[in-house]
């Protein structure tokens, strides 16, 4: 059991690490001090609005511009596409030469008449990227409703488990592109093979964090929940479920980027619409600004669909203290 | 005064065997608790007393002996009763659902077996909070109470619940001394408003002498009962007592045997067994 | 003594409680059954023989799609035969290799980037953004460009492994760097400790499990990396074997390399997990 925990460790910091960067407060080293903080201030009065006021939002982006965070961050992004344009664009280092340039590819994206057809304002664009977010979120959601409802079982009934664990464990060491000739196979016509590619990504995931999360609820609250008189069923509900929601959602924020990494190599392989498949077509028409327009939407909606969930998780867990303990 | 919840525990005994080694948790203990009695039950740490709460609790069997409740069998080797609501547990660490409300929390014991309509419910809940001067923190998230609170209301979520026997596992060792005796006399409140059995085990003498009718003291592992005596202060109590000369004449009496307990599992290195 | 309990309330109403559960067996066999370990073994084994007979069987069956797929009977046989060729091997050797030596470039790009990213806030501040601004790009969707940048085809494939990996190490060894707890810190200062004995004799272990989780993760995602690279833009290795097998048509093998690969991923996931228990002695309690 040890890979889903060490991907939830991993994500977990990645998505602690993020969100400490979005609170626009203090840097990783004085988070437990930070934590302690929020404890004498009063979480009470936060967690009894249910969210922040605008006060607090108008507060914190007054602390943002003051702090050094911002002007940090402004300078590194800064100092990248200083570097691309430098290396790239104006002296053309080495290999760097045949890389795609900066100013061409701002341009491209920008452009109402791109020279390789794809810009902010062709519909070739919203195509592919329509056609990739149809699949990403058919094959969440269904890797979502399934992968939830089988950790859960798998967590609650010992002989669910002992049924389902071996072969779990068995498919999971496989990469999930091997699978796709056995997808194009099993699967028919063009969409549902990649579609199915993205759901497995997803579902793997899904069960395994599903499964810890309910591994991870403490035993006291069965027991009391047991003294309290309540029945399998109703510990199912008001235990299992609640208690289990912060892996699930990590889980899920794992899943989401495990969705995009598959599509996009399932649309190389074999795709012919997508983000993708476009990426690789740029390649191989050797359109490269698109290409980059390409890669950096991907990231956009990775980043969007993930920080989605993350959202939703948070709305969902509200009685959780500010300082994401116990994940 | 209601005449049920008398325990009869004989002989109880309880041996771990994990990985061969065997470990007398609880050795040959004795004890009969009457109706409506605070019985309190005192041990240095991995004595035993947790292991025997569990056990009434029905969380955990016997390996020896037996426990009768109202006469009617409770546990014995190979046997036990399931948990129920005739006898809740207030937990060592807490185990306030933490995705719900204190209300929920608090009502969801009767709520959940029928028993009672929600309206009543919440009602009754409410009284209860208000005698512990909880006003207003129900619709909160139990993270945002401070760990007196938390406790407050874990004992009332219990008492909701109308059991049999309350049982208590050290539920104030996280508190500080103050706090701790503050919601001391609260539970005596709560006790004195709605008398029960209450089993309640701690490590702390004062506590004991100050909330029980009766002291039992508990060796060391292997845990058996050293000694139990009578604390004939009268009710309703409140902590003036502490310095009062009858009190002080029970801590010396006792306080000897359970220095030496203490002592002992000092120099054994006993660790909590759960 | 009865097996049904009844229980007198406050009220005075009668209620039977819950009967008692028996639980002694006097069978040894029903007994080592019913432990946990038994229990797995058997509905395991169950589970697993009843998926490979109706596979076995998915042709005769008529079950729909299955039988397209060759039966295990042709797996076995397509395993005889790859595990004869030396290409298969030498795919193995050529994927480990990549995966060496990619995993390694993470590793030491990533630890000390990460550390210190976790040491020093201004570094954190300013490098921070861009790296999530980047993240988010499936590493497979770099492929083009690193084909594109790099020489060789090796590089590039080993390029993308460094990516896939290199962003879990970061993350992880942030993560850890960070969440050291403040006491420790001030312990050993106050104990007279210098920034360096700091730095090595505290900060680096109490990051260690973190980085080890780091390495575990990645080297799962280094697999999907070089399998997708090979898939797409090589000519050698387990990865390319299984798109070439596929086509030509020949599934039995592509379903060979599937397992091979599994193997593989496993056997290197625990080296490395065998690897990270041995540098962390304390962390193995009873």
């Amino acid at each position: 059991m040890d890979s889903p925990m060490f991907t939830i460790v991993s994500d977990a910091f990645a998505s602690a690490v993020a969100y400490r960067l979005d609170r626009g407060g203090e840097s990783p080293g004085r988070w437990n001090i930070r934590g302690v903080r929020e404890m004498e201030a009063g979480r009470s009065t936060a967690m009894q609005s249910g969210g922040r006021s605008r006060v607090q939002y108008g507060v914190r982006l007054k602390r943002l511009v003051k702090s050094p965070r911002l002007y940090q961050a402004v300078f590194g992004i800064g100092l990248f596409f200083i570097l691309w344009y430098l290396f790239v664009d104006f002296f053309g280092i080495w290999r760097f030469a045949k890389l795609p340039k900066l100013v061409e590819s701002v341009k491209e994206w920008l452009s109402t008449d791109p020279v390789f057809g794809v810009s902010l304002f062709t519909a070739e664009y919203y195509k592919h990227i329509w056609a990739s977010l149809v699949r990403v979120f058919s094959a969440f959601a269904i890797a979502t409703v399934l992968g939830i409802t089988i950790g859960i079982l798998m967590g609650w009934r010992r002989i669910f488990f002992a049924l389902t664990f071996p072969i779990l464990e068995t498919l999971r060491p496989i990469p999930i592109l091997a699978w796709i000739p056995l997808a194009i196979i099993l699967l028919p016509g063009r969409e549902l093979p990649i579609i199915g590619l993205t759901f497995l990504a997803a579902f793997f995931v899904t069960i395994l964090n599903t499964l810890l999360g309910v591994r991870a609820i403490d035993k006291v609250y069965f027991r009391a929940a047991e003294s309290l008189g309540m029945s399998q069923w109703q510990q199912l509900w008001h235990v299992i479920v609640p208690g289990a929601l912060p892996y699930i959602f990590v889980g899920l924020q794992i899943a989401m980027g495990a969705c995009w990494f598959s599509l996009v190599a399932a649309e190389i392989l074999s795709g012919s619409a997508g983000l993708g498949y476009k990426v690789w077509e740029t390649y191989y028409y050797v359109q490269y600004p698109t290409m980059v327009i390409t890669m950096a939407t991907l990231g956009f909606f990775g980043y969007v669909s993930s920080a989605i969930v993350r959202i939703t998780g948070n709305r969902l867990m509200r009685w959780r203290s500010e300082m994401l303990a116990g994940v | 005064m209601e005449n049920t919840g008398a325990l009869s525990i004989r002989n109880a005994g309880k041996i771990y065997d994990p990985e061969g080694i065997h470990v007398v948790a609880v050795d040959d203990v004795s004890l009969e608790i009457e109706a409506g009695e605070f019985f309190v039950l005192v041990g240095p740490s991995g004595c035993g007393k947790t292991t025997l709460l569990n056990v009434i609790a029905g969380f955990d069997q016997l390996t020896s002996g037996a426990i009768n409740m109202d006469g009617t069998p409770l546990a014995s080797p190979g046997k036990r009763l399931r948990p129920g609501p005739d006898r809740t547990v207030v937990f060592q660490q807490g185990a306030l659902f933490p995705w719900k409300s204190v209300l929920w929390n608090i009502t969801c014991g009767p709520v959940k077996q029928g028993r009672i309509s929600v309206e009543a419910a919440k009602k009754q809940a409410r009284e209860f909070l208000a005698r512990v001067g909880l006003h207003g923190i129900e619709d909160q998230y139990p993270e945002a109470l401070s760990g007196g609170q938390k406790r407050r209301v874990e004992i009332i979520r219990a008492l909701m619940n109308d059991p049999t026997i309350l049982l208590l596992d050290e539920p104030f060792r996280a508190l500080d001394a103050l706090t701790k005796s503050v919601v001391q006399e609260h539970l005596l409140e709560l006790y004195d408003f709605s008398p029960k059995t209450v089993f309640f085990i701690t490590h702390d003498l004062e506590e004991a002498i100050f909330l029980g009718d009766r002291v039992a003291i508990m060796t060391t592992r292997p845990g058996s009962i050293k000694k139990v005596v009578r604390v004939d202060i009268p009710r309703p109590r409140d902590h003036r007592i502490l310095t009062s000369s009858r009190f002080l004449k029970l801590k010396a009496e006792l306080g000897e045997a359970i220095h030496d307990e203490a002592q002992k599992a000092f120099e054994a290195g006993e660790r909590e067994l759960a | 003594m009865t097996d049904q309990s009844v229980i007198i309330t406050k009220s005075g109403e009668r209620r039977s409680a819950q009967p008692m559960r028996q639980l002694t067996s006097s069978n040894r066999f029903i007994r080592w059954l019913k432990s946990l370990w038994g229990l797995n073994l058997l509905l395991g084994t169950i589970s697993i023989g009843t998926i490979l007979l109706f596979w076995e069987f998915a042709a005769t069956l008529g079950i729909p799609g299955l039988k397209d797929v060759p039966p295990p009977s042709a797996v076995i046989a397509a395993a005889n035969d790859l595990l004869v060729s030396p290409q298969y091997w030498n795919g193995w050797l050529l994927s480990f290799e990549r995966i060496g030596i990619g995993f390694l470039l993470a590793q030491l790009v990533g630890i000390p980037l990460g550390l210190a990213m976790a040491m020093s806030r201004p570094t954190f501040g300013t490098i921070f953004p861009i790296i999530e601004l980047l993240r988010p790009i499936p590493p497979v969707a770099w492929i083009p460009i690193s084909i594109v940048f790099w020489p060789t085809r090796e590089q590039s494939v080993i390029f993308i492994v460094f990516l896939g990996a290199f962003w879990i190490v970061l993350l992880n060894t942030i993560g850890g760097a960070s969440n050291i707890d403040r006491v420790y810190k001030r312990a050993a200062l106050s104990l007279g400790s210098q920034p360096r004995d700091l730095f090595w004799k505290i900060i680096l272990p109490a990051t260690i499990p973190s980085i080890v989780t780091g390495m575990a993760v990645g080297m799962g995602i280094s697999w999907e990396m070089v399998v997708a690279s090979e898939m797409i833009a090589g000519d050698t290795g387990l990865g390319y074997l299984l798109w070439q097998s596929f086509q030509i048509g020949a599934i039995a093998h592509v379903i060979v390399c599937m397992i091979s690969i599994g193997i593989a991923g496993y056997l290197s996931s625990a080296l490395i997990r065998a690897i990270g228990g041995f540098a962390t002695p304390w962390l193995r309690l009873h």
